[in-house]
C-alpha cells in the first residue's frame, strides 16, 4: 500500500465525512478534487455546510490533504418502527 | 451575586414564581429612552436640569449612587423626581414616545447570611404551597390550576402543547418563515395541509418524499400543522410557515449522516431560517461534521434545533446523554416535558464534561397529539422528537415577529424561555414559549 491513497482491491471502503475548514470552504470543489486524487470516492460536495461525503479505502490518506478540517466515519441513526412508543 | 434582597418572599401563581412584597427601593426612578432620542432636552422640558452626565462622573467613585446621572450610551437616566415630573415626562410630546419606561430605582445587596435564611424560609414555603405529595393537581383545565402543580391536558380546541407554550395566544404563524423538517418524509395528501406550500426532496435512494413511517408528518404536523384542523384540537404551532420536508431518514426510520447533512445543505440553500431535526444517535461524543454544519448554517441565517435523545430511563436512575447531532455547540438541543412540566422519564441529560454536550431548552414531548399518514389521520406518541417540532415552530414565530435569524434567533428563543424547577442540566434555559 503506498501513501497517496488510491486503489487496493484487498482493502474494504469505508463511508466518511470530510469536514472543510474556513479557508477552503469557498473552495471546496477544489478540495474535492484533492480528496479524489488521495482515493475517494465523492458522493455530495456539500458548499453551504462545507462538507464532502463519500468513501475511502485509506482513510488516513485523505488527512493530509490542504483544507481537510476533519475526517470522520459516517455514522447510522436510527429512531427505531413506527410503533415504538417513544420516539 | 447580586440579588434584590432578602426582604422580597417569594410566591407560586400560576404563572410560577413571582416577588410578593414590594421590593426595597431607593426613592429615585430609572427612565429609559426611546432609540434616537436626546434625553438631555427631554428631562430639561420636565424640569429635571440637576442631572449630570455620566462621561462627566468618570472617575468618581460611588458618585452615580449620589448624582442624578444620564447615561447617554444607555439611553437611560436615574433621576430624583415629584411625581408631577415623571407624569410630564411619559407625556409632554406629541408624536412617537421619548420615554419608553419610568420604574423605581432598586436596592440590591449582596447574597449573605440574611439571604440564605430567606431563602430557607422561602424553600419551605414554596414546599408547602406545593404540596410535596404533589399528585395530579386539582381543578382547571387548560393548565390553569390553582397554586401548586400546572397539569395541561389536551382540550377540545388546542393539544396541551400548544396551550403549554401559550402558541393559541400568539399573534403570530410564522408567515414569511420557512421551516425544514428532515425526518422520514410527509404525507402530500393529508388532508390539513390542503393549500399549505410543502417543498418535499428525498435523500434516500430509491424511495420517494412520501411518509412511509409516519415520524416526519407528526414532526410535520407539530412545527406547522393548521390553526383550524379539519377535527380535533388545534396540534400545530407555526401554522402560517412554508413547509419543507427533507427525507432524510427511509420508512424503515434510519438514515446516515450523509443523508441528514445534505438535507442541511438542501435547507440552508432554500432559505430555511429554521431546521427542525428529531433524529439523533445514541454515541456519547461530539461528532465533528455536525459542529461545523450547525456552525455555518447559524453564519447563514438557519437555526438547526434538534432532539436530545431518548436514551434516559430515569425511574433507573440511568439519565442518558445528548448524542449528535443535537450534542454540537451550535445546534439547539430540545429535552422533553410531561404534561406537568417535568422531565419527561426518557429525556436525555446534559453530556458530561463535552463542549455543547448540554439541553439548551425544553418542549412539550410526551403524549403529543399530531397529524400521522392517511388514513389513521392522527396519532399521539412521546420523545424528544416530538418536543424538538414545538421548538421549531415557536422559533419560526419569533422569526416573524423579531426578524431576527441565527445566532439572534437563538438568543432571544432562551431570553424568553419560562424558567421551570428541573435542573438546567434537563431543560437548559426552560421551556420555549411564544412572542
Amino acid at each position: 500500500m503506498n501513501g497517496e491513497g488510491g486503489y487496493h482491491p484487498a482493502m474494504d471502503w469505508t463511508r466518511v465525512i470530510v469536514s472543510v475548514d474556513d479557508e477552503h470552504v469557498d473552495a471546496i470543489d477544489e478540495v474535492a478534487d484533492r480528496l479524489r486524487e488521495r482515493g475517494m470516492q465523492v458522493d455530495q460536495v456539500l458548499a453551504s455546510v462545507g462538507i464532502v461525503t463519500g468513501s475511502v479505502q485509506d482513510v488516513a490518506a485523505l488527512d493530509a490533504v490542504p483544507g481537510v478540517m476533519s475526517v470522520d466515519r459516517e455514522e447510522v441513526i436510527d429512531i427505531g418502527p413506527p410503533d415504538g412508543e417513544i420516539q | 451575586m447580586i440579588d434584590t434582597g432578602p426582604s422580597s418572599q417569594l410566591g407560586i401563581s400560576p404563572e410560577g414564581p413571582m416577588l410578593q412584597t414590594p421590593p426595597e427601593t431607593t426613592g429615585r426612578f430609572i427612565i429609559v429612552f426611546a432609540e434616537d432620542t436626546d434625553p438631555a432636552s427631554v428631562l430639561a422640558e420636565a424640569g429635571l436640569t440637576e442631572v449630570v452626565s455620566s462621561r462627566e462622573l468618570e472617575g468618581e467613585e460611588g458618585a452615580v449612587a449620589s448624582t442624578d446621572t444620564v447615561f447617554e450610551e444607555l439611553g437611560i437616566a436615574v433621576v430624583s423626581a415629584e411625581p408631577g415630573q415623571l407624569g410630564a415626562l411619559e407625556s409632554t410630546f406629541e408624536g412617537p414616545p421619548r420615554v419608553l419606561s419610568v420604574s423605581p430605582e432598586l436596592v440590591h445587596h449582596v447574597r449573605g447570611s440574611d439571604y440564605v435564611r430567606g431563602y430557607a424560609d422561602g424553600v419551605n414555603d414554596l414546599a408547602g404551597r406545593l404540596g410535596v405529595t404533589s399528585g395530579p393537581p386539582s381543578g382547571g383545565a387548560n393548565g390553569t390550576a390553582g397554586f401548586g402543580v400546572q397539569f395541561f391536558r389536551d382540550s377540545t380546541d388546542f393539544t396541551w402543547g400548544i396551550q403549554a407554550t401559550r402558541a393559541q395566544l400568539s399573534s403570530f404563524s410564522g408567515q414569511g418563515i420557512s421551516v425544514a423538517v428532515l425526518d422520514t418524509g410527509f404525507d402530500s395528501t393529508h388532508p390539513d395541509f390542503a393549500g399549505r406550500t410543502v417543498t418535499s426532496k428525498s435523500f434516500i435512494p430509491n424511495e420517494s418524499p412520501e411518509d412511509g413511517h409516519g415520524h416526519g408528518t407528526h414532526c410535520i404536523g407539530t412545527a406547522c400543522g393548521p390553526k383550524a384542523p379539519g377535527q380535533g384540537p388545534r396540534y400545530g404551532v407555526a401554522h402560517g410557515a412554508a413547509i419543507f420536508a427533507g427525507k432524510v431518514l427511509s420508512n424503515g426510520g434510519s438514515g446516515s449522516d450523509g443523508a441528514i447533512l445534505a438535507g442541511i445543505d438542501w435547507a440552508i440553500t432554500q432559505g430555511c431560517q429554521v431546521i427542525s431535526m428529531s433524529l439523533g444517535a445514541n454515541v456519547p461524543r461530539v461528532h465533528p461534521p455536525y459542529t461545523a454544519a450547525g456552525r455555518r448554517a447559524l453564519d447563514k441565517g438557519s437555526l438547526i434545533v434538534a432532539a436530545a435523545g431518548n436514551n434516559a430511563v430515569r425511574t433507573d436512575l440511568n439519565f442518558g446523554f445528548v448524542g449528535p447531532p443535537a450534542n454540537s455547540p451550535y445546534i439547539v438541543a430540545v429535552g422533553a416535558l410531561n404534561q406537568q412540566l417535568d422531565v419527561a422519564f426518557f429525556s436525555a441529560r446534559t453530556l458530561a464534561d463535552t463542549n455543547g454536550g448540554q439541553v439548551d431548552v425544553a418542549g412539550p414531548g410526551y403524549q403529543v397529539y399530531s397529524s400521522w399518514p392517511m388514513p389513521t389521520r392522527y396519532a399521539s406518541i412521546s420523545g424528544t422528537s416530538m418536543a424538538t417540532p414545538h421548538v421549531s415552530g415557536l422559533a419560526a414565530l419569533w422569526a416573524e415577529a423579531t426578524g431576527y435569524r441565527g445566532g439572534a434567533l437563538w438568543s432571544v428563543l432562551m431570553q424568553n424561555g419560562r424558567r421551570l424547577l428541573a435542573p438546567s442540566l434537563d431543560v437548559g434555559s426552560g421551556l420555549v414559549l411564544a412572542p
